[in-house]
């Protein structure tokens, strides 16, 4: 069919539609001119046209139920657990009961229903699997597994709640505000967990929240909750964020879809402690459309709690019981949080939390403004039996009257004075956590200063509260070691050094914990004489005032182990965190500190080149790890990248690369794609990679992996020699010699410059640079570096060593290039003596010696012992056949 | 009565380009939503356990949409036929797809549903008004978008009109001869 004749249908079609039923036939039949198909077609559009049911008379609705439905249908099974029923939905996906069919458990499993309608689904479904799975709170719904159906659909299997919704268990319960106070205080906690973790839920309302028969709170559902890059820093919305969530507890940053922080879930929260104070929304957005409802929300003042309760024909049972003062306290919390100026709400939910804590113990709110009246009215309430007893005793007696006055004089002070510090700690800390003006661009490391800036002279306010401050110091001193800015954290440290100096002595143990500390940054800035000095001097004072194995001696002695191993003392970082592992009482549960040490240990004998024992204590310390941190931290991580270097330095690539992704799974989850933490593991990852010839995939991790850690620890650290090393190498397996040798200079450089002439790093740069010169075969330059290196490790490390034997091979074949034989022989033979003690035969290490030697010996005219290798060869690739088949 | 507020908005000429702030996008969204979400929900109301798919399918239309650049210099009547389109091929990708499971699945399925909900719109239904929907805009352009608008975005005849600056009669016009044409090539 063409226009035109549609066009004609279209005109007979009306001109038809006009006329009475019976006259339509013959009309029509009349103007097709006998084409019979026209005339067909045109009285089907007719009876259409009168007929009810066309499809189109149906909404989209009915369209998408009838498309839609089906995916009702889910597999009974899902892995070992068996659906039992409903629970509900949430956010994308579908909620359900289900039974572990062996331990008849019960789980809850959430599964993405049309999953394949498009990836930016399956992302954010993703997303808040990886946000739940990082978090562990009693309060928050626990995760425990991950998995696909065999179509393709993701769902994820986390703890069941049988639980009521808050705002029904409260009126179920008829709660008193005090109970409904103490319920409140505990989805804080477990939304300032969240918070600690650089997560924003987004989404809190009352049906988020259930409450559990024994009064325990769960929290639910991230399905839009955001992962930030660090606290305080404020993040644009998606837009599917901006509308996914409930309006009716939604921020007015968020309704404008402004930026949003800390500060969205804060109000949030005070909406919800509206609701339980009040027993009714702050709004009423009934009946109204979302456009009208965020208008509201943007622009209405909530109005106090207290009023909506006088307002209130039928006020719930809690309201009437509480005094005039106490609604006034009531009213500030939840006006506090609920402020239309996120920059004037509580700086934090634990901010919040210390109000609700001051409410419940009678204490002067923090967000009341400075008022001594107001704070002495709280007072006298606090000690209102008190001040009875001395009503009675002013009867009784006057003297003793006035006694009592007199100390609750000095009690009214010290309240006083107390409430005041704790308010200028908190205006410290919010200062210091509320960020930069949003407008001021996405510059982090600019943030950063600004706030470190400002939390400085926040901090130096304090001078008043020496005790405070050098805690304070302390505290954020190691934040900043953390987050990477070591500058700062060395500023901090040393401050709250000097004062705790001069508040307790310089032989205290703060005094020295502080200098514990301050040797591990030093440690972290690659400043290691110095760092060992500050660390031993730290640890002599805490022996002297601490039992052998406590946690903090056990921490110390850890850190002089990392420093001497650090420098490349093995021995002696062996021998000392030997002692501080054998501090630990056989039958006692492991503390974090001795899993530390343990570690450190484990890293030691692996640098050590021990592996047998490095495995073993790596074996050993997996299962602690996961008991006291959980399977998914980056505390697990590390020791499962540690397992995979130590397959990875036998030539175990394979066996390798396992290790290091599920290493950088779990960092990668916890920390972001941004973080050194990250780097170093796609360093490791890629490492594996360049060995299994994947050469672009590993350039690709490597750049990425350099960029990171240039940016955190400047360009002299031995985290981007790192680097710097790996991505000699890959150039170097692409023949890219000029550009190996630049990396391997700029890695020998800042070895050289950290550790000085004798480290075994320096021999490694110093060799891989030698194995650049050979590539371009300027034999002399390799000649004299693989001498340099040889000599480095068989000082540093031992004369059988692995990276002896390696440079010693590598140095034979320079020399065989340059054709003096009977010399390359020697060092090919010496080389492969020590390696293949160690190394699995097959290794690509004395592959290479057995073929170096078979040339050597032959045109040394040896032909049994060129015949010998030769042998060895064979058997050698022969066996590696027999194993790839195998496997 | 969402659409009155639609109305009340100033119009744009279709197809002038307009500076639309971040705040503007978002009443576009909200009012979106609001309808999208009102027709979609308005199937099985009061059976919470089947709510899901049409709420999935109105956030789906929604990112769609976030992720066309396009859409930030549009009218909200403009806006909303994008809606329409985006409603349109999420429908479509899902009829597919349940088309295709209903000849080769293998997975063994447990359904919550009572099984008395026989669906007023099969799959092959429409993907056979996709098919016809395409052929039509080949016919008329104007007469495809007419269905498309009504259909997939739930937009009145008045506001189809105004968006496509025709009259309201014309839209009655071409609706009635696409409707009852459509009609009879779905054979329903």
């Amino acid at each position: 069919m063409d226009s035109a004749r549609w066009q004609r249908i279209q005109t007979i079609f009306h001109d038809a539609a006009d006329l009475s039923p019976s006259e339509r036939a013959a009309f029509v039949r009349m103007h097709c001119d006998g084409d019979d198909a026209l005339a067909a077609e045109i009285l089907g559009m007719l009876r259409h046209d009168a007929a009810d049911g066309s499809v189109l008379d149906q909404n989209v609705a009915m369209a998408a139920n009838g498309v839609l439905a089906g995916s009702d249908a889910v597999a009974s099974q899902f892995g070992p657990y068996r659906i039992v029923r409903v629970l509900g939905e949430g956010g994308m996906g579908i909620v359900y009961l289900a039974e572990r069919t062996d331990l008849h458990t019960r789980v809850a499993i959430k599964v993405l229903r049309d999953a394949w309608l498009s990836p930016a689904r399956r992302e954010r479904f993703a997303a808040e699997q990886r946000t739940l799975a990082q978090l562990n709170h009693p309060w928050i719904a626990r995760f425990y597994d991950a998995s696909v159906l065999p179509d393709g659909t993701p769902y994820f299997v986390m703890e069941y709640i049988e639980g009521i919704p808050l705002t029904e268990y409260c009126a179920d319960k008829k709660c008193t505000i005090e109970q409904r106070l103490q319920l409140f205080r505990q989805i804080c906690e477990a939304v300032q967990h969240a918070h600690s973790h650089a997560v924003i839920h987004r989404d809190l309302k009352p049906s988020n929240i259930l409450v559990k028969e024994d009064g325990s709170v769960r929290l639910l559902d991230f399905g839009i909750a955001r992962q930030m890059e660090s606290l305080g820093v404020e993040v644009d919305q998606t837009i599917t964020g901006l509308r996914l969530m409930t309006p009716a507890y939604a921020s007015p940053e968020q309704v404008r879809g402004d930026r949003i922080g800390i500060s969205t879930d804060v109000y949030s929260l005070g909406v919800i402690l509206y609701e339980l104070l009040a027993g009714a929304h702050p709004f009423d957005l009934s009946n109204l459309t979302p456009a009208e409802a965020a208008s509201i929300i943007a622009t209405h003042d909530p109005g106090k709690p207290s009023a909506a309760v006088r307002r209130s024909a039928a006020p719930h049972s809690g309201a009437a019981a509480l005094s005039r003062s106490a609604w006034a306290d009531l009213d500030v919390l939840c006006v506090t949080a609920m402020h239309k100026d996120p920059q004037r709400r509580y700086r934090s939910v634990e901010a919040l939390i210390r109000d609700v804590d001051h409410y419940l113990r009678a204490e002067p709110l923090e967000a009341r403004p400075e008022s001594r009246r107001y704070r002495a009215g709280k007072f006298v309430q606090r000690h209102r039996r008190a001040a009875a007893g001395i009503a009675a005793a002013v009867v009784l007696m006057i003297a003793m009257a006035t006694f009592f006055m007199l100390r609750l004089a000095r009690a009214r002070d010290a309240a006083i004075a107390q409430a005041a510090r704790v308010q200028r700690i908190q205006g410290f800390m919010t200062s210091l956590f509320q960020g930069g003006d949003p407008s001021a661009g996405p510059d982090n490391n600019l943030r950063v200063v600004t706030m470190v800036d400002r939390g400085l002279q926040q901090a130096q306010s304090l001078n008043a509260d020496p005790e405070v401050q050098a805690e304070l110091y302390e505290t954020l001193g190691g934040l900043y070691e953390k987050l990477g800015k070591l500058d700062e954290a060395n500023l901090l440290l040393n401050k709250a050094l000097d004062l705790h100096r001069s508040l307790y002595g310089a032989d205290s143990t703060q005094a020295g914990e502080t200098l514990v500390a301050l040797g591990a940054l030093r440690d972290d800035q690659a400043q290691l004489p110095e760092a060992e000095r500050l660390v031993r001097e730290g640890l002599a004072i805490e022996e002297r005032h601490l039992p052998p194995g406590h946690p903090t001696v056990v921490k110390a002695t850890t850190a002089l182990g990392k420093v001497l191993e650090d420098r490349g003392s093995y021995a002696a970082a062996i021998a000392t965190l030997n002692d501080a592992v054998k501090t630990q009482p056989r039958d006692a549960p492991p503390t974090p500190e001795f899993a530390a040490a343990l570690y450190e240990l484990a890293n030691c004998q692996f640098y050590a080149g021990h592996y047998d024992t490095a495995e073993a204590l790596n074996q050993r310390l997996l299962p602690i790890d996961r008991q006291l941190y959980g399977d998914r931290h980056p505390r697990v991580a590390d020791v499962l990248v540690n397992l995979g270097a130590i397959r990875h330095d036998l030539g175990h690539y394979p066996e390798a690369e396992p290790f290091e992704r599920q290493a950088l799974e779990i960092v990668q989850r916890w920390y972001g794609n941004d973080h050194p933490e990250t780097a170093s593991d796609l360093t490791m990852l890629a490492r594996t990679l360049v060995f299994e010839g994947r050469y672009d995939e590993a350039t690709a991790l490597l750049q990425q992996s350099l960029v990171i850690k240039e940016r955190v620890y400047g360009p002299v650290h031995p985290a981007v020699a790192s680097s710097l090393n790996e991505l000699g190498n890959t150039a170097m397996r692409q023949g890219k010699y000029d550009l190996a040798a630049k990396y391997f200079t700029r890695m020998a450089d800042i070895y050289h410059a950290i550790y000085g002439e004798q480290h075994y790093l320096l021999g490694i740069a110093l060799s891989n640079l030698a194995g650049a010169y050979a590539g371009k075969q300027d034999w002399p330059r390799a000649e004299a570096l693989f001498r340099q290196a040889v000599q480095i490790f068989t000082k540093t490390q031992s004369a059988d060593h692995i990276n002896t034997g390696i440079a010693r091979i590598k140095l034979g074949r320079t020399l065989l290039r340059e054709r003096r034989y009977a010399e390359a022989q020697a060092e090919s033979l010496a080389g492969y003596e020590i390696l293949s003690k160690q190394l699995a035969p097959g290794a690509s290490w004395l592959v290479n010696a057995r073929r170096d030697l078979v040339e050597e010996y032959t045109v040394l005219q040896r032909p049994e012992d060129a015949q010998r290798f030769r042998a060895e060869l064979a058997a050698a690739s022969l066996s590696s056949a027999v194993q790839s088949s195998g496997k | 009565m969402p659409l009155q507020n639609i109305s009340s908005q100033p119009r744009f000429e279709p197809g002038a380009p307009t500076e639309y702030g971040r705040q503007a996008l978002d009443e576009q969204f909200s009012m979106a939503y609001e309808e999208l979400r009102r027709l979609a929900s308005s199937v099985k109301r009061g059976d919470a356990a089947n709510t899901l798919s049409p709420t999935a399918l109105v956030n789906e239309a929604w990112l769609r949409l976030a992720n066309a650049p396009a859409v930030r210099a549009q009218s909200p009547l403009h806006f909303r036929r994008i809606a329409a389109r985006a409603m349109r091929q999420v429908l479509i990708e899902a009829a597919r797809r349940r088309d295709a499971q209903k000849r080769g699945g293998e997975m063994v399925f447990v359904t919550f549903d009572d099984g008395f909900t026989e669906p007023l719109v099969s799959p092959q239904e429409l993907l056979a008004l996709d098919t016809a929907l395409s052929e039509l805009a080949s016919l008329d352009v104007r007469q495809a978008e007419i269905v498309e608008a009504r259909f997939f975005g739930g937009l009145e005849m008045r506001e189809i009109a105004a968006e496509l600056a025709v009259s309201e009669a014309t839209v009655m016009r071409d609706w009635r001869a696409a409707r009852a044409w459509l009609g009879q090539r779905l054979g329903r």
